[in-house]
């Protein structure tokens, strides 16, 4: 008996963007890295199109990280020690992008200035030629000073410049667009303000094909299901033609799954939690395959076994099953 | 539409300074005011009141009864403050605002309705909270809040179901469903009970300049559902011109005749299209962007009315 396979149909389509920019386009990047353009949910081919496979970046900082788990730190040893030479490792682990996250402090403990922000950038574009993403340390102030200076002193580069939230994104967008960079909006879980502030940035009069959003999403049994409904509805939105919803979504399950406990701690957990370091490449893995699964269209990971596991996965989605 | 009025409420700053102040005139020009512009009935909302309860609530009583004869709403979860401002009614018969599906507030409030001849309102909300979708929501007044009343011999036609209208900002996907539970509970039990909702609660947290709208677009389409009661802010002139529209077919205006088309089509549980609204006009375009918000249809966001 033949069986009829119910489809989806969408009007909608995510925006194509692109990040970095080679010389002819202004910036000094050997490649360029295009995500989004989807007109269907995740990875059902035969609904519609998915031009642009999900891709990783991995996560490197400005100097050897002081919160960062000793699991980490063991496998990139001295090379955390210099940006430069971790970003030229990252890459040669597989990246696809490298994100840059900066320190609040130096290694004496004095604020970052923008200086040596700047300096951090210059090097690793000087290691890398793969397109790269540069965060802030997270306060707002600290995040508009160091990015500002890291803006104008690579203009024309496309970097995307993280993170833009609703209290603070004015000053990000403006030197994104005077200097030809993208941004991320970052919103905690929520729907409504997610598409807000995407309103609000298109407001400023930055092209929505330079904005990122990242929606947040916990981890592994962290709050990860909400997540994963909230990037769904705003992908549903997107497909049914919402155009403030309609931009690739970038997540961090580097960042959420290793400030777990189960990736964390290696001592005084019970025995059948197994071994830690498989534990923890686990735990940063399946979020991340999770989340690939709600519409992630770039994942930024931590560890390169984790960042090989997730390729794999995306191989397999990506291959479109026999038609139906 | 019986509106019962919202506006003594302690979450007004005026109000709040009034009470402590215990100013018998402020209450009262604001009763008169609400009853003057229609309000059929009067919520007093002094929250709960635990330690002077038993003193504020029979001292509001008699101060709004002495200026207007409407039915008094006690809104307040404090079982004992209620009962002492219930001792206190003369004029209309009173109504008590609310009892939940919760056990230990089913046992008692609905009896203390039945002491003092109070209309109950009876919220579609158990100790799992408030469902999303209508029909668990008509559930809990089916198996739950009525089967208590009649379990008391408490007259149904006494009682007051609420489904309970959540805000647009961040409890979307439950708007669409009020309406659906509103439409079902008409045909709950026989006699039917009242069915009421909060309707300012669906633009809690949305702008201020952009409430009336949302309010009035949601009013429509409630009454579509076939809602004829609700606590609302009766002094909303554009708000009556809505429920008046409506409730005498009213066409004379473009914004007028697509009220009624929403009411209608609601009723008749079809699609509200574009060929309804014409798109050259602002307002109209602006009822249309709320529609698609309200039916969850589009993401709410503050600035949807710009994009």
């Amino acid at each position: 008996m033949p069986v009829e396979i119910p489809k989806d149909k969408w009007n909608g389509q995510v925006r194509v963007v692109t990040l970095g920019a080679t010389a002819d386009q202004g910036g000094t990047r050997t490649s360029t890295v295009t995500v989004g353009g989807e007109t269907t949910m995740p990875f059902m081919h035969f609904e519609g199109e998915i031009p642009h496979r999900p891709v990783i970046a991995l996560e490197i900082k400005d100097r050897r990280p002081d919160d960062w788990s000793s699991l980490l730190l063991d496998l990139w040893s001295d090379k955390a020690d210099d940006p430069a030479v971790w970003a030229k490792a990252a890459e040669e682990a597989g990246a696809d992008l490298i994100q840059l996250s900066l320190s609040l402090t130096n290694a004496d403990g004095n604020p970052t200035t923008p200086e040596a922000a700047v300096d951090a950038v210059k090097k690793v574009l000087a290691a890398t030629g793969l397109p790269l993403l540069v965060f802030g340390p997270g306060q707002a102030d600290v995040d508009n000073e160091l990015l500002v200076a890291v803006a104008e002193a690579t203009k024309g580069e496309r970097l995307v410049l993280g993170i833009c939230e609703d209290k603070n994104y004015r000053t990000i967008v403006a030197t994104a667009m005077a200097n030809d960079h993208l941004v991320i909006a970052r919103c905690p879980m929520d729907v409504n303000l997610s598409k807000q502030l995407n309103i609000l940035i298109s407001d400023m009069g930055l092209p929505l094909d330079r904005v990122l959003m990242d929606p947040t999403t916990g981890a592994l049994g962290y709050g990860i299901e909400y997540g994963f409904s909230v990037m769904e509805r705003l992908r549903m939105a997107a497909l049914q033609g919402d155009a403030m919803t309609q931009l690739p979504m970038i997540v961090t399950p580097g960042f959420e799954a290793w400030k777990t406990k189960e990736s964390k701690v290696g001592v005084d957990v019970p025995e059948s939690w197994g071994d830690w370091e498989q534990r923890a490449i686990n735990w940063e893995t399946i979020t991340a395959v999770a989340l690939l699964e709600s519409g992630a269209d770039i994942l930024v990971l931590r560890h390169p076994e984790s960042l090989k596991r997730v390729r794999a996965a995306i191989e397999d989605l990506m291959t479109a099953p026999e038609t139906v | 539409m019986y509106i019962i009025g919202e506006n003594i409420h302690i979450i007004s700053q005026k109000v709040k300074d009034a009470l402590t102040a215990r100013d018998a005139r402020f209450f009262q020009e604001l009763a008169v005011k609400q009853v003057e512009h229609g309000a059929k009935a009067l919520d007093l909302n002094l929250g709960p009141r635990k330690k002077d309860g038993e003193e504020v609530f029979p001292w509001i009583a008699e101060t709004v009864q002495a200026v207007v004869d409407v039915p008094l709403s006690f809104d307040s979860t404090n079982i004992v403050g209620i009962e002492a401002g219930l001792k206190k009614i003369t004029k209309a018969q009173p109504i008590i605002n609310s009892t939940s599906a919760e056990e230990e507030r089913l046992e008692k409030v609905p009896l203390l309705a039945k002491k003092y001849n109070a209309r109950l309102i009876a919220l579609t909300m158990g100790r799992g909270g408030i469902p999303i979708g209508s029909d668990e929501r008509v559930t809990i007044a089916i198996e739950k809040l009525i089967p208590r009343a009649v379990e008391i011999d408490y007259p149904i036609e006494d009682l007051i179901i609420d489904p309970l209208v959540l805000t647009v900002s961040g409890c979307q996907e439950y708007c669409p469903e009020c309406i659906e539970a509103v439409r079902t509970l008409q045909y709950s039990w026989d006699p039917p009970p009242a069915i009421s909702v909060g309707l300012s609660n669906v633009s809690n947290a949305v702008p201020h300049e952009n409430r009336p709208l949302m309010n009035q677009v949601y009013c429509a389409m409630l009454m579509g559902g076939g809602l004829q009661m609700m606590i609302a802010d009766p002094l909303d002139k554009e708000l009556w011109e809505v429920i008046n529209a409506i409730e005498s077919r009213d066409e004379s205006t473009p914004v007028k005749k697509l009220y009624v088309k929403i009411h209608d089509r609601i009723a008749a549980m079809e699609e509200i299209t574009t060929d309804d609204v014409d798109m050259s006009d602002p307002g109209q375009a602006a009822i249309w962007k709320t529609i698609q918000i309200l039916l969850n249809k589009v993401i709410y966001a503050d600035s949807y009315l710009e994009q």
